[in-house]
């Protein structure tokens, strides 16, 4: 029988939905009987759902086009390769 | 134990391991129906691994842990985790060279001699006289980078033959590459394995096309690969620099650098994974100060979640689509930017584990345990946002 921290440890992999058919079968036999862990699951799993479905950090539109046009002038006009004395 | 049934543990060669290791690893009584082969073995790894050579018995264990560690084979990098522990190597050090070796504190020379290891087991196709000669810069003479070489193929020998007869672990893996191997996979975790570390299906790779147009001097059509991608190179950015008017200035230098490096890309990746290691690397040239991609924190301690309270089945419909994406940017800005990048990376931009792995340069197994811990972060960080009621709540 795995322990909770086994279970933790193999959590991300579950989530992926990467995990052999036999490490499945522990998995869930463990979750059957764990609270903790099963609360754990869900809410992992959710949290996923909410971060992927988000829309956060997303590119900004009313910029998007001015950038694209700064980008391509200055690589038409042959700039400079920016380097790290250039960044901030 | 394995798919083939032991015939005989007795095999006079086999005492050798007793010897070194107090113990036989099952992955040799699993191939004791030919105990020929299995005499072929131990004697190369007594040359190669047990008498004294011109590599140190720790630096080829050293490549032992990390070849296994980039074929995600758990049972090796158990056993020589364990083995390295054994030979005087913390148990914290010896665990954090599976994960990520550069976070290990190790000597440059044995950095240097585990790039150089990691590269010939994840690119062989990219290893040149470049990367030998970077080993004799090191301080290898002829000899050790020999050894080396042998070392990283005798461990890709041995991962095979364990997965192969499906041999489970000699000693119970702490890491996050556990188990898995030891049962047959999955179709797609089969592909998955037999798959180098680098390979993303890069034969379909969408921007090849665009790319070779650009490369053949049509400069114009580098504008729809900065269409396609500028959303993720944004988000690879903000995700490091945690500012908006920041992340759009480094956006451009980023596909500046992707436009006037493009004769180099040789397309051994996807242009996309390309152009995110160009905007992570010029994320971290603008961080200032101590926060930094690499920065060694309590990665190999375990984390325990403590808020554990149920949440209800769709608990995002609380809030709006504007209020959810506010509450997301607010809490995964709080990660440390280790965690962060790598969970942005998988979980918003949704680039594939390899992917990932490749754009941070980090192993399968340590991208995997920056993501697991970011999610776990955050999950805890949105406990009071979504769970059912607060009163159960554990600190």
């Amino acid at each position: 029988m795995i322990s909770c921290q086994d279970f933790i440890t193999e959590l991300g992999n579950l989530l992926d939905d990467d995990v052999a058919i036999g490490i499945r079968e522990q998995l869930q036999a463990h979750l059957a009987h764990c609270n903790t862990c099963q609360v754990l699951y869900d809410s992992t799993r959710k949290t996923l759902r909410i971060v992927t479905e988000s829309g956060s950090f997303d590119y900004p539109e009313p910029i998007a086009e001015p950038l694209v046009s700064r980008i391509m002038d200055r690589i038409r006009s042959g700039c400079e390769l920016p380097d790290s004395a250039s960044s901030k | 134990m394995s798919f083939l049934p032991e015939t005989n543990d007795d095999l006079p060669s086999l005492a050798i391991f007793k010897r070194h290791f107090g113990f036989v690893p099952k992955v040799f009584r699993a191939q004791t129906k030919r105990p020929d082969l299995v005499d072929s073995q131990t004697k190369l790894i007594d040359v190669l691994l047990f008498q004294k050579g011109a590599l140190t018995r720790i630096q080829k264990e050293f490549i032992l842990l990390v070849v296994s560690g980039t074929n995600n084979n758990s049972y090796f990098a158990a056993l020589h985790s364990k083995t390295l522990q054994f030979l005087g190597v913390k148990p914290q050090q010896s665990e954090q060279i599976t994960i990520d070796y550069r976070l290990a504190n190790l000597s440059e020379a044995d950095s240097a001699l585990l790039d150089f290891s990691l590269k010939l087991a994840s690119q062989p196709n990219g290893i040149t006289a470049t990367d030998v000669d970077l080993l004799r810069d090191a301080g290898f003479n002829d000899e050790q980078i020999l050894e080396a070489v042998l070392m990283a193929g005798l461990t890709h020998l041995l991962n095979s033959v364990q997965i192969g007869l499906g041999v489970e672990p000699d000693f119970k893996p702490r890491l996050t590459l556990p188990l898995k191997e030891v049962n047959l996979p999955a179709d797609s975790e089969r592909q998955m394995l037999e798959r180098p570390l680098t390979d993303e299906s890069v034969s379909d790779d969408p921007d090849v096309e665009v790319v070779r147009r650009v490369k053949g001097g049509d400069t114009d059509a580098f504008e729809e690969l900065v269409r396609r991608h500028g959303r993720r190179v944004y988000r690879s950015l903000i995700g490091i620099l945690e500012n908006a008017e920041e992340a759009e200035d480094a956006l451009q230098d980023c596909f500046l650098k992707a436009f006037q490096h493009l004769p180099e890309f040789e397309g051994r990746a996807r242009f996309s994974t390309w152009l995110v290691r160009i905007a992570i690397n010029t994320g971290v040239q603008r961080l200032r100060g101590p926060k930094n991609l690499d920065t060694l924190d309590d990665e190999s301690e375990d984390f325990k979640p403590r808020r554990i309270q149920a949440w209800g089945d769709n608990p995002e419909d609380s809030y709006s689509r504007e209020e959810l994406r506010k509450l997301v940017e607010k809490e995964v800005m709080k990660l440390p930017v280790k965690y962060r990048v790598a969970l942005m990376l998988r979980d918003l931009e949704e680039l594939s584990t390899e992917e990932a792995a490749n754009a941070l340069g980090l192993t399968i197994p340590g991208l995997k345990a920056r993501v697991l811990r970011g999610r776990l972060m955050l999950r805890e960080s949105m406990v009071p946002y979504f769970a059912k009621t607060s009163a159960g709540v554990r600190e």
